[in-house]
């Protein structure tokens, strides 16, 4: 068993999580609500039971009290006849001397019994008879019938000894019937010769119980109760049900012998029975009602909670298979979306806008998606780019102007004999191409672009003699440092290019800074200056507009600048890059920000190789 | 799949839920809600095998009066099941009764009812008698209070005083010499009746004067002859009182004797059996009495009830006897009955 539900744990614990959070709400809503709601309705049933039990006998116990105090009233009748010495002088005599004196005796007794107890004050006497000696003195209210025709000496007998009690006579027991056949009892006692110490005979009092009906009547007065009076033997005197008095109630030996109330528990419809003895008589008066009668309005309670019961449990049905939804159903997509990208597909869609975890985890998620996709866009940009330039670095050295210039220039020198500078020329050129082609590094020390451009502008000098020149200015701090390869070559090219159209003499500048800037950190610039004519306002916004778009962008005119930029740029943030300033007339400046960049750090070399 | 395994967990706590039910465990038949009282206390007191010994000793044994109590305590016996020892002494006297007395102390009797011929001198054994656990009362004829549980009288004192002196008032048309033939002197309810006879006499029958009070130990042969005495003694005397019941057949009988029938009247307290006769022939007027077996009845009855410990209350009904009174710790069984020649023949003690 126990195994058998640790390893139905164990399943559960593997059970998609949708369905355990629903098992678990729904468990969590039922068991408490059942309980709760099955122990608020038996608590309230058993104590409406309870009370009841507990108030009914109470009220049996009352009604016995009245039925005592009129029993005890018609007990006392009998002892009028002690109070008149006349008629306890008649009951004396048993003989007579002659049949007229008798019948006298009997015509004063039958007198005496119709003033004293048919006329009397009590209503509720049928008929008294005193037996005695032989005699019957009798009067009765309504005429009878089968009294005198019974051997009533054998049944009531006139010597029979009940020592002072009197004796109920239950309507079984006698055939005395009266006309209209009301319910009586018959009350037997004894008259004793209180002086004498001898028997006089018996007093027979039929006493109408329909008293019993009054004094009980408020108990059931909605008639779902049972109410009955019957002796120790289960014999039933009265009963609300006219029709059974005189039958046994066979379950009545089986009662607790209690003054109070008990519950059947193994009938099909259970009852609260409660009984009360009725002192002397060892009558009892019982009262019964089904316990679905006295729990009806707990049924209304009962049946209203079961209602509410479902209702609720629906609802949290519901409910709870709408949360175990919106836990689990993003988190499904999340891991669809991961598995998605886990086989390359880095166009996710989560539509989760939530702010909990799981859209927070989403969210997360596909920023951290955005963010590979963006990486390994840019990469591929800036590799491409690189290659762009360093295409176009080949470009410039194959340049067919440059190198015709270059060539036309040593031509030149060699015809005007002037070894000294063919041979620099040549030189020059051909350290040039050596660093074009030696591009096995993405980084270079500055010094050794620096080198590079100072070879560029020696041939520009030399060419265009004294109407160019050029001045650099570096940096000692500045050269310890690394720059990604031919940044300053294309702007040197532009400067060239347009600095030198004016006709006048060009003066190019290029300096090469280590800067510190306003938040404490180091920057190296490059600037290349001209005082060339400048660059049209219009122009130069147009120019400073495309730097300052995306420079992803591809871009056919200002190729080299653009370039330069979009290297910069990617490789190190928008803060980095190349910025023109440019006055008509006056001249033009480029400025190239870059980080510093430790060649042989590798944590630079790491941030070089990773883009 | 899912959906089976829910419903499954469901029905699992539904179960669980319903096992609370006490429906499934097994009971009595009835299951009791309430009790008013808890069992009614069985007799366990009394054990019904144990015979109940009352001693009913009577002032004299041999005279019709007391007899007559004997047959009542017996019948009264009979009804409730309990031994009764009804002796008596010869003589009306104390120091006999108190020997009697011992040797039902003796006898380890539960109740002791006497009829007291001394309240002073049986005071001692009765005490000794209370002392070992047994009840006392009296009856008849009281002892003082300290000795007994109460008194059962069988008429109140005064009335019965009075009203002796009333019939013989009726009898002399209220004037005349009388005489009162009493019982032992001793005897305490004798005294109270001879007090209340006088008070009588002198509140209302100015004419009538007592001439002797007579003792005669409630022996008949005594009674007889002081009663001749007095008829000797006084020419002129109109009645005799009879105090005790050997009085008036003593006196009627004297009266008849000296044939003075018609010229003095008889009257007192006796049972009707002896006074029959005289009664009818006019030697006697009227006897007023209570009966004794009634007395007999109800002092077994209130002994059986005392030793079981309820002492008797004002008002009680008690069967086969009908109400008494209680005045201060005397029980008062009723109102005397006259006897008259009319009447005293449904009487047969």
């Amino acid at each position: 068993m126990w195994i058998n539900m640790t390893s139905k744990l164990w399943g559960f614990k593997n059970y998609r999580l949708r369905t355990k959070l629903i098992v678990t709400y729904v468990l969590l809503t039922v068991i408490p609500m059942s309980l709760l709601g099955y122990i608020a309705y038996s608590q309230y049933s058993t104590s409406i039971e309870e009370q009841v039990g507990e108030y009914i006998p109470k009220i049996l116990a009352q009604a016995n009290e009245n039925i005592s105090n009129q029993i005890r009233e018609f007990s006392n009748l009998p002892d009028q006849l002690y109070n008149s010495d006349q008629m306890v002088g008649i009951l004396r005599k048993d003989s007579y001397q002659n049949q007229s004196s008798m019948l006298q005796d009997e015509f004063t007794f039958n007198n005496y019994l119709s003033r004293n107890f048919i006329n009397g004050e009590s209503s509720d006497i049928l008929g008294v008879f005193v037996l005695s000696k032989n005699r019957i003195f009798q009067s009765t209210k309504i005429p009878y019938s089968n009294f005198e025709g019974t051997d009533y000496k054998d049944i009531y007998g006139q010597e029979i000894e009940l020592g002072g009690e009197e004796k109920f006579l239950l309507p079984h027991q006698t055939s005395l019937q009266f006309e209209g056949n009301p319910p009586f009892v018959l009350l037997m006692k004894q008259l004793t010769d209180l002086e004498n110490r001898t028997n006089l005979g018996t007093v027979l009092i039929a006493v109408d119980i329909s008293f019993l009906e009054n004094v009980i009547k408020n108990l059931n007065e909605e008639g779902k109760a049972k109410l009955w009076m019957m002796d120790e033997d289960g014999r039933i005197i009265y009963h609300t049900n006219p029709e059974l008095v005189r039958s046994i109630d066979s379950l009545a030996v089986d009662y607790p012998k209690i003054n109070g109330s008990f519950r059947t528990t193994k009938e099909e419809q259970n009852r609260l029975i409660s009984l009360n003895y009725l002192d002397g008589t060892g009558w009892i008066l019982a009262h019964s009602i089904l316990a679905e009668n006295l729990t009806e309005r707990t049924d209304l309670v009962r049946n209203a909670t079961i209602i509410i019961f479902i209702v609720f449990v629906l609802i949290s049905t519901v409910i709870s298979i709408l949360l175990a939804w919106n836990v689990s159903s993003p988190l499904h997509r999340l891991t669809n979306s991961m598995k998605n990208v886990e086989k390359g597909n880095f166009d996710v869609d989560l539509s989760i806008t939530t702010t909990d975890e799981v859209g927070i985890l989403a969210n997360n998620f596909t920023s951290m998606v955005t963010e590979i996709k963006e990486l390994v866009r840019k990469n591929y940009q800036i590799e491409l780019k690189q290659k762009e330039a360093e295409l176009y670095a080949l470009q410039s050295q194959i340049n067919p102007h440059f190198m015709y210039n270059t060539l036309e220039t040593i031509v030149m020198s060699v015809e005007e004999d002037e070894k000294d500078t063919v041979v620099e020329m040549v030189t020059l050129l051909g350290r040039m191409l050596r660093y074009s082609i030696s591009n096995k590094e993405d980084i270079v020390p500055i010094s050794d672009e620096l080198a590079h451009i100072k070879d560029y502008l020696r041939i520009q000098k030399i060419r265009f003699e004294d109407k160019f020149d050029f001045a650099i200015h570096e940096d000692k701090n500045a050269l310890r440092f690394y720059t990604p390869k031919f940044i300053l070559q294309p702007l040197v090219e532009n400067a060239v290019k347009y600095g030198m159209k004016s006709g006048q003499d060009g003066k190019l500048e290029v300096s090469v800074e280590w800067l510190q800037q306003a938040n404490g950190s180091y920057v190296i610039v490059f600037k290349v200056k001209d005082n060339g004519p400048g660059i049209k306002p219009e122009s130069l916004e147009k120019i400073q507009h495309m730097l300052a778009d995306d420079p992803m962008i591809k871009k056919d005119s200002h190729f080299g600048l653009l370039n330069v930029h979009a290297r910069v740029a990617m490789n190190f943030g928008s803060e980095y890059g190349v910025k023109i300033s440019s006055l008509v007339g006056e001249g033009t400046e480029v400025e190239i920000k870059i980080p510093v960049l430790v060649g042989g750090s590798e944590e630079s070399q790491n941030e070089i190789r990773k883009n | 799949m899912q959906a089976l395994k829910f419903i499954y967990c469901l029905l699992i706590a539904l179960l669980f839920v319903s096992a609370c039910n006490p429906g499934f465990q097994e009971q009595e038949q009835y299951e009791i809600i309430y009790s008013m009282e808890e069992e009614a206390p069985q007799e366990a007191a009394f054990n019904r095998n144990q015979q109940i010994t009352i001693a009913v000793v009577p002032k004299v044994a041999n005279i019709a009066y007391f007899q007559a109590v004997e047959e009542g305590a017996l019948e009264a016996a009979e009804d409730l099941g309990v031994n009764i020892l009804y002796e008596g002494p010869v003589f009306a006297n104390a120091t006999q009764q108190i020997e009697i007395i011992k040797e039902m102390i003796q006898n380890n009797v539960d109740a002791i009812a006497v009829s007291a011929n001394d309240p002073e001198e049986l005071a001692p054994v009765l005490l000794q008698a209370r002392a070992k656990g047994i009840k006392v009362i009296t009856w008849d004829a009281d002892t003082v209070p300290e000795a007994r549980d109460f008194f059962i009288n069988m008429v109140d004192p005064e009335t019965l005083g009075r009203h002796l002196m009333d019939i013989l008032a009726w009898n002399t048309d209220e004037k005349g010499e009388f005489a009162i033939l009493t019982g032992a002197l001793s005897a305490s309810n004798l005294n109270e009746w001879l007090y209340w006879i006088q008070i009588h006499q002198k509140e209302y029958y100015p004419e009538m004067t007592l001439v002797e009070v007579a003792a005669n130990d409630d022996d008949p042969q005594l009674a007889y002859k002081l009663s001749k005495d007095l008829l000797k003694k006084y020419p002129n005397l109109k009645g005799i009182i009879g105090n005790s019941s050997v009085g008036p057949p003593a006196a009627a009988k004297a009266v008849k004797e000296l044939d003075r029938v018609g010229e003095v009247a008889v009257v007192g307290l006796s049972t009707p059996s002896p006074m029959n006769e005289h009664l009818k022939d006019g030697s006697a007027q009227i006897v007023t009495l209570w009966s004794p077996k009634k007395l007999g009845y109800l002092t077994v009855r209130l002994a059986y009830n005392s030793y079981k410990g309820n002492d008797p209350t004002d008002w009680q009904e008690i069967p086969e006897v009908g109400k008494i009174r209680m005045i201060g710790d005397t029980v008062i069984m009723g109102e005397p009955m006259d006897f008259t020649k009319e009447n005293v023949d449904q009487y047969d003690f």
